[in-house]
């Protein structure tokens, strides 16, 4: 019978057909994954080979910029002080990330069972979100004390926003076609949420986390500048007081280089556990 | 046809037992805010236990609505639906029915054999394994070696052939089927349908089955029904009166075509 033919095609070994030119199309794409990767690094090095040049060519003096170099001699000597200095600064990050997230992804969940609550706080959530974060900040400093507390708050209501928002969506938007296999399983409500509408809702939850990992640290540092003796945050304070630009540099670099790290820890993270989501993703 | 009469068993097993959906009147109104559509009136339908049937009509007259009734995905406003000897949410709790839908809806984040075994772990202990494995299911519809691969690494009748085993995997006494194969190129489809017979061959299970295609509806069907729009009621039940098992090249056989044209005819009074 025709259709036994069909059962013995061999599928799978189709892309292997012709070794050469798979070859060729894996070693164009490795070419094209350096190239990608080296070309912003090309780019970092010749701004910072201008601006050295500039700095030493027109004799700017070191409190207006200090050249790369300078910068690269502090991050050397004061290494001790910026970890010691990083070391809340990455707790507060970290904890706010962690508490702000957990809260939008529990009354996100609320949200999509509950609409009335949805249509009750919702709005409220919006209006907290539009304050701005300088103006937060004082807030919960006279609310939680001069402690790693207020900041802490104000990497949370960082988060908070992006994910509720992402995470409501995500746990909503499932494909009415697949709540209806749901039903014809007859799955419970449980069910439902932990293999369908979670899962369904992890590419979106995904894509607020990353927004999340940058914000959290912005929003520690800036918890900072209101009231704090040590964090990064206080020590961009402390330098740009005292003029010290390459100290100030420096503080800035060691908080950037550890945002990234997070983000880059998300981005990792999101690229192990949703494999699956290639084909929507490209 | 006297000599088929003659040869059938004198007592034919009770309706309850050899009927596999019994439809009394049964009609579905939905309100929204232009106001109440009739997609089904006083419907009458019987089919019988291991039969195919497939379902013809204009767009919107109702038949994903029959099968959602029958699925107890909704319930009728007026009349009675019965399957399997029952109200349709016993069979659906019982696991007697299987549903293909028209975009194969399989979940992106499980694997193909995974998408396959998730009627065995959904269902608060009512899934029961039925008596092939999803492996060998998957090997049924033609996707041994597959089993590790994601939805998105497939193509369309790949998918759909995915979403049949998985309908499959608790030996449903009942196969619900909406347009299936609406999307797929010819080619592919008569495969497909030629695989779906050689199920249903094995199998025995009821098939009702939803399309478009007057082609696909001749070859498959025992019976076909013709549904008329506005409101949504049977216009016609068609015998097939092709030999089986199908293939093919029955399909230029002037019976064949002579059928098609029958069809067509009455699908243009729908
Ligand atoms: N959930 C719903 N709410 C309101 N109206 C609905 C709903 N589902 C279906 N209808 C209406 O019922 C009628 C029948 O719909 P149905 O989907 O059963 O048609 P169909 O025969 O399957 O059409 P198609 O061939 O295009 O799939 C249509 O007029 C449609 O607008
Ligand atoms: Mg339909």
């Amino acid at each position: 019978m025709s259709s036994q033919a069909v059962h013995a095609l061999p599928i799978a070994s189709a892309f292997t057909d012709d070794a050469e030119a798979q070859a060729r199309f894996d070693s164009m794409q490795r070419y094209l994954k350096w190239r990608k990767r080296l070309l912003p690094l090309i780019a970092v090095a010749c701004l910072l080979l201008l601006w050295e040049g500039a700095v030493r060519a027109f004799g700017i003096r070191p409190f207006i910029a200090p050249a790369p170099s300078a910068v690269a001699a502090v991050l050397y000597a004061k290494f001790g002080l910026l970890m010691q200095n990083l070391v809340p600064t990455a707790i507060e990050a970290l904890l706010g990330f962690l508490l702000g997230n957990a809260a939008a992804i529990l009354i996100a969940t609320a949200f999509v069972y509950k609409r009335t609550l949805e249509e009750a706080f919702f709005p409220v959530a919006v209006m907290i979100n539009t304050v701005p974060v300088v103006a937060k900040a004082p807030i919960l400093v006279l609310l939680l004390g001069n402690g790693m507390e207020p900041k802490i708050a104000i990497a949370a209501l960082i988060c908070f926003f992006p994910t509720l928002v992402n995470m409501t969506r995500g746990l909503r938007d499932v494909s009415p076609q697949q709540l209806e296999l749901m039903r014809i399983l007859s799955a419970s409500p449980r069910e439902v949420f932990f293999k369908l509408r979670l899962l369904n809702a992890l590419p979106y939850l995904f894509s607020a986390l990353k927004i999340a990992a940058s914000t959290a640290v912005i929003g520690a540092i800036v918890g900072e500048w209101i009231g704090a003796t040590s964090g990064i945050g206080a020590l961009i304070i402390q330098a740009t007081y005292n003029f010290d630009s390459p100290l100030l540099y420096a503080t800035i670099v060691v908080g950037s280089v550890f945002s990234a790290t997070f983000f880059g820890l998300i981005s990792w993270a999101e690229h192990r556990f949703l494999k699956w989501n290639a084909g929507r993703a490209s | 046809m006297s000599v088929a009469a003659l040869q059938r068993p004198p007592s034919r097993p009770a309706a309850t037992t050899s009927t596999a959906i019994a439809l009394s009147g049964v009609g579905v109104r939905f309100t929204t805010e232009r106001g109440t559509v009739a997609a089904l009136e006083n419907i009458d339908l019987e089919v019988r236990q291991g039969g195919f049937l497939t379902l013809l009509g204009p767009s919107g007259c109702g038949k994903s609505t029959l099968l959602r009734v029958i699925a107890d995905l909704i319930a009728p406003t007026s009349g009675r639906a019965e399957v399997l000897g029952g109200p349709p949410s016993a069979a659906r709790q019982r696991r007697d029915i299987g549903f293909v839908f028209q975009d194969a809806a399989l979940l992106p984040w499980r694997t193909i054999i995974e998408n396959v075994a998730l009627p065995l772990e959904v269902g608060n202990g009512r899934a029961r394994p039925g008596k092939r494995s999803p492996r060998e299911l998957l090997e049924l519809v033609g996707l041994a070696g597959w089993e590790k691969a994601y939805p998105h690494e497939l193509s369309g009748g790949m998918r759909q052939r995915v979403s049949i085993a998985r309908a499959l995997v608790n030996d449903p006494k009942l196969l619900l089927m909406d347009e299936p194969f609406g999307a797929l190129d010819e080619i592919t489809r008569d495969r497909l349908n030629e695989e779906l017979l050689q199920v249903w061959a094995e199998t025995g299970t009821t098939i009702l089955f939803v399309t478009h295609s007057l082609y696909e509806a001749a070859f498959l069907g025992e019976e076909v029904l013709l549904l008329a729009a506005r409101p949504g009621r049977v216009q016609e039940r068609v015998p097939v009166d092709l030999p089986s098992p199908r293939c093919i090249p029955m399909r230029e056989t002037s019976a064949f075509i002579e059928l098609v044209a029958h069809l067509r005819r009455v699908l243009e009074t729908c």
